[in-house]
C-alpha cells in the first residue's frame, strides 16, 4: 500500500512539474506552431456572422498547406461566444496560456467587454469587428496591442450622404436605422452632412426599428410620407429586405443607399428583385464577390470549409483578418515574440491582402489600418463598384 | 429529510456534523481555488457566484412564493445601469451595489402590484411586459443607457497584491456567501414561511393571517433586490453596459436556472447558476450545436429529475447516508 502511495505521489509531482520544464519562452509559440484564438458567435442571434471566424480558420489552414509562416503552422482555437460578452471574456480567459494572439473579435458589446484583456495579458488583437470608436477613446498606451481595419459607421454615412448629394442630386434624405449604436452612428453621420449643407439638403425622416421587429409596413409608410428622394438603411440584412419590400408595396422607390454589412450580393437572394438598383457601401478592407481577387480567395475558403458556401463575403472578411495576422507574422521574422509581432504589424504599409481592398497601413502611431468606403451598385445579381475607395481619417 | 423536534432545531442551518464537515471543506476548496485553478476557472466560478445571487432571488419569488415572473432581464438592467451611473459619479462600490438592489427592489414592488390580482400565466405576461418595457426604455433613452457608446464602468482594482481576477473572485465569493446565508435565514424565518404558505394555498394563508398584499410585494421586492445586485456585479465584472446585454434571453437564462436547479431550493439556485454558466462554456467547442445540447440537457434533466439538480443532490445525500443499505 505504501509503495503504491509513493508511486502516486511521484506521478503527481511529475505532473505538476510538467508546466515548469515544458514552458516555452513565449506562450503559444513553438518552432513549428503559433496558436491563434478566435471567439465568435457560432450560435445565437448573430450566428451568421460567425462565418468570419470560420473564414479566418479556413485561411489559416490554407497558409499551413503552403508551409506556414517561417515554418510555423497557424493553429486556430475557434470558440463560440453566442454574441454574449460574458462568454467571450470566458473564452479569452480559457485560451490564455495557450494562445499567442487573438484574431477576428466580433460584436461591439463583446469588443467593449474584452478590450482590457489584450493589454492586461500582453496578447495582441489583430482585427475586431465592432464600433471602432471604442479604440479611438481608449488610452493611447494601451493601444499597443490592438490592430483594427474596420470602417467607422459615422464616416461611412457621411460619405454616402455626401456622395448622393453631390452626384445624385439628393435633397430630401431619410434614414431607416436599427435602434442601437450601429444605426445611431449612421443617423449621426447623415445629420452632420445635412447640417453642413447650409439648407441644400434636409433630413425629412429618421425612422428607427428594433431588431426584434418584423412588421415594417408603418415604417415604410412613414418613409413614404416624408417624401424623401434618398433613403439610407442602417439595418441588418433581413430588415433591409423587409423594409424595401414594404416600400415597394406602397409604391415608394426612392434612391436607396445601404451600409457595408449589406455589401454582400447574397442580398439579391434575401430581398429579391427590390434589391436591383440599390447602392450598397463597400468596406475599405474587403472587396465584393464578383471581383476576381475576392472570388479566388472565396474558392480557396470553400475548399477548406465547404459550409462557407453562400457566405463568401463574410468568410473573406474573416480571411482578410487572418491574412493581416499572417503578414504581421511574416514581418516579425523567425524570432517570434509579442513585441516582434507588433513591430511586424507596424511594418505593414499600403498592403492589399491578396490584392483585396483599399490597402492598409499600420505604424507605431497608427493602429487603425484602413478606414475606407466605396460605392457599389446592385445590378443583375452582382454588386458593381461605381467609385474608387475613399479613405477616411484613421481614428487611432 | 431530517426529523426536526423543535423550532430552534429547525432554525439551525447545519444540523449534522457530516453536513458541517462537507460545507467547511467546500468553503476551504472555494477559498483556495484561485491558488491552484487556472484563471479561466476563477472567472467562470466568479460568473457562477454573480448569477447565483440573482437566481436565489428569483427562486424566492418563483420557487418559494409561487409567483411566475418573466421580468428578470428588466430588474437586471435596472440594477446594472444604476450601478453604472453611480459608478460614473464616483460613489463607492458597495454603496452602488446597495442602490442597484434598492432601485430594482422598488421596481419589483411596482411590478408586484398586479400579482395581487393576477396569477399563473396572466402574471407571467405582465412581468414579461415589464422586462420588454425596461429594455425599450433603455434602448430609447440615451441619458439612461449612455448613448450609442454605452456606459464604460471602472473595474475593480486589484487588492492586497492579488490579480484583478482573483480580487473579483474573492469579492463576489464574500457577497454570494452573505446572500446565501441571508436566503437560508429568510426562508426559515416567519417571512419565508409566509411565502411558502402563499405558494401552497393563498386563500388558506390569508385565512391564517398572512397578509397577501404585504408578503407578495415583499417577495417581489426581495427577489428584485437580489437580481438588481446581480446586475450591479455583472456591470462591475464586464466594465461595460449596453441595453442589448439585457434582452429576453437573459430572462430565459435565469428562469431556466431556477427550474433546472430546483424550485424552492437555495443550493439548487447555486447549482442552476453553475448549469447555465458552465454548459455553454464547456460545450463551446461544439459551435452551432450548443443550443441543441443546452436544450436537450434541460429536457433530460427535467424528464429524469423533475425536482431539478437539487432533487438529484438530495437523493445522492440520502444514498450516501444510508450506504451500504438502501
Amino acid at each position: 500500500m505504501k509503495v503504491q502511495q509513493g508511486w502516486i505521489g511521484f506521478l503527481v509531482v511529475c505532473f505538476l512539474l510538467i508546466p515548469v520544464f515544458g514552458n516555452t519562452a513565449v506562450v503559444g509559440v513553438t518552432d513549428t506552431e503559433v496558436w491563434v484564438g478566435i471567439t465568435t458567435p457560432l450560435s445565437g442571434p448573430a450566428a451568421l456572422w460567425g462565418a468570419t471566424g470560420q473564414g479566418a480558420k479556413a485561411w489559416a489552414d490554407y497558409v499551413n498547406d503552403q508551409g506556414g509562416v517561417h515554418g510555423r503552422k497557424i493553429k486556430v482555437i475557434l470558440k463560440d461566444d453566442g454574441y454574449n460578452p460574458a462568454r467571450a471574456v470566458a473564452n479569452l480567459n480559457e485560451m490564455k496560456g495557450k494562445i499567442f494572439v487573438v484574431n477576428a473579435l466580433l460584436g461591439t458589446a463583446v469588443v467593449n467587454a474584452c478590450k482590457d484583456f489584450f493589454f492586461d495579458n500582453k496578447i495582441p488583437l489583430i482585427d475586431a469587428y465592432g464600433d471602432v470608436r471604442i479604440w479611438a477613446k481608449y488610452p493611447k498606451d494601451k493601444l499597443k496591442y490592438i490592430f483594427v481595419s474596420y470602417p467607422d459607421y459615422e464616416d461611412e454615412a457621411r460619405y454616402l450622404a455626401n456622395y448622393s448629394m453631390k452626384n445624385m442630386g439628393s435633397k430630401k434624405m431619410a434614414i431607416f436605422y436599427q435602434n442601437d449604436d450601429y444605426g445611431k452612428m449612421g443617423l449621426e453621420g447623415i445629420k452632420m452632412v445635412v447640417s453642413a449643407s447650409q439648407g441644400k439638403a434636409q433630413l425629412a425622416a429618421a425612422v428607427p426599428y428594433e431588431v426584434t421587429e418584423r412588421a415594417l409596413s408603418t415604417h415604410a409608410l412613414k418613409l413614404k410620407e416624408s417624401g424623401a428622394d434618398t433613403v439610407y438603411l442602417y439595418t441588418t440584412m433581413s430588415h433591409a429586405a423587409l423594409i424595401l419590400k414594404e416600400m415597394a408595396k406602397v409604391g415608394y422607390r426612392p434612391k436607396t443607399m445601404v451600409s457595408f454589412p449589406m455589401g454582400d450580393p447574397v442580398m439579391f437572394k434575401v430581398a429579391g428583385e427590390v434589391w436591383e438598383g440599390v447602392y450598397p457601401a463597400g468596406a475599405g478592407q474587403v472587396g465584393v464577390p464578383g471581383e476576381k481577387v475576392m472570388d479566388r480567395v472565396a474558392d480557396i475558403l470553400i475548399k477548406y470549409d465547404p459550409s462557407l458556401k453562400g457566405k463568401e463575403y463574410l468568410a473573406v472578411f474573416g480571411a482578410v483578418s487572418m491574412m493581416t495576422l499572417a503578414e504581421g507574422l511574416k514581418n516579425a521574422g523567425k524570432n517570434l515574440t509579442q513585441d516582434s509581432l507588433i513591430k511586424g504589424m507596424e511594418m505593414i504599409k499600403n498592403w492589399k491582402p491578396e490584392g483585396i481592398g483599399a490597402g492598409m497601413t499600420f505604424s507605431p502611431t497608427r493602429h487603425h489600418g484602413v478606414n475606407g468606403s466605396r460605392l457599389l451598385h446592385a445590378e443583375k445579381g452582382t454588386h458593381v463598384p461605381i467609385s474608387e475607395y475613399v479613405i477616411h481619417k484613421p481614428l487611432f | 429529510m431530517d426529523l426536526i423536534e423543535s423550532y430552534k432545531e429547525d432554525l439551525r442551518l447545519i444540523r449534522r456534523f457530516g453536513t458541517g464537515f462537507w460545507i467547511v471543506l467546500l468553503l476551504i476548496g472555494l477559498i483556495l481555488l484561485p491558488w491552484f485553478a487556472r484563471e479561466y476557472w476563477v472567472y467562470v466560478v466568479t460568473l457562477i457566484f454573480i448569477y447565483s445571487i440573482g437566481i436565489q432571488g428569483q427562486n424566492i419569488l418563483i420557487g418559494y412564493t409561487g409567483q411566475i415572473s418573466f421580468g428578470q432581464a428588466g430588474f437586471l438592467a435596472i440594477g446594472a445601469f444604476t450601478y453604472g451611473h453611480l459608478s460614473l459619479l464616483g460613489s463607492p462600490i458597495l454603496v452602488n451595489l446597495f442602490f442597484s438592489g434598492l432601485m430594482a427592489g422598488i421596481f419589483g414592488i411596482l411590478v408586484g402590484f398586479p400579482s395581487l390580482r393576477l396569477k399563473g400565466p396572466y402574471l407571467a405576461i405582465v412581468t414579461l411586459g415589464f422586462g420588454i418595457a425596461v429594455y425599450q426604455v433603455f434602448v430609447n433613452s440615451e441619458i439612461l443607457s449612455g448613448g450609442r457608446m454605452g456606459l464604460t464602468i471602472q473595474k475593480l482594482q486589484p487588492l492586497f497584491g492579488l490579480s484583478q481576477m482573483t480580487t473579483y473572485y474573492y469579492f463576489n465569493f464574500i457577497l454570494v456567501f452573505l446572500f446565501t446565508l441571508l436566503s437560508y435565514n429568510l426562508i426559515s424565518s416567519f417571512v419565508g414561511r409566509a411565502f411558502i404558505a402563499i405558494r401552497d394555498n393563498d386563500i388558506a394563508a390569508e385565512a391564517m393571517g398572512v397578509s397577501l398584499t404585504r408578503y407578495k410585494l415583499l417577495s417581489f421586492a426581495i427577489s428584485s433586490f437580489y437580481t438588481g445586485v446581480q446586475g450591479g456585479l455583472y456591470a462591475l465584472l464586464m466594465g461595460y453596459l449596453e441595453p442589448n446585454m439585457f434582452t429576453f434571453l437573459e430572462t430565459i437564462t435565469i428562469f431556466v436556472a431556477v427550474i433546472i436547479g430546483g424550485l424552492a431550493s437555495v443550493e439548487g439556485s447555486i447549482l442552476g447558476a453553475a448549469f447555465v454558466v458552465m454548459v455553454p462554456q464547456v460545450f463551446s467547442n461544439t459551435k452551432a450545436f450548443i443550443p441543441v445540447i443546452y436544450g436537450v440537457t434541460i429536457l433530460i434533466i427535467l424528464i429524469f429529475e423533475p425536482l431539478g439538480l437539487s432533487g438529484r443532490w438530495m437523493k445522492i445525500r440520502l444514498y450516501l447516508r444510508m450506504w451500504p443499505f438502501r
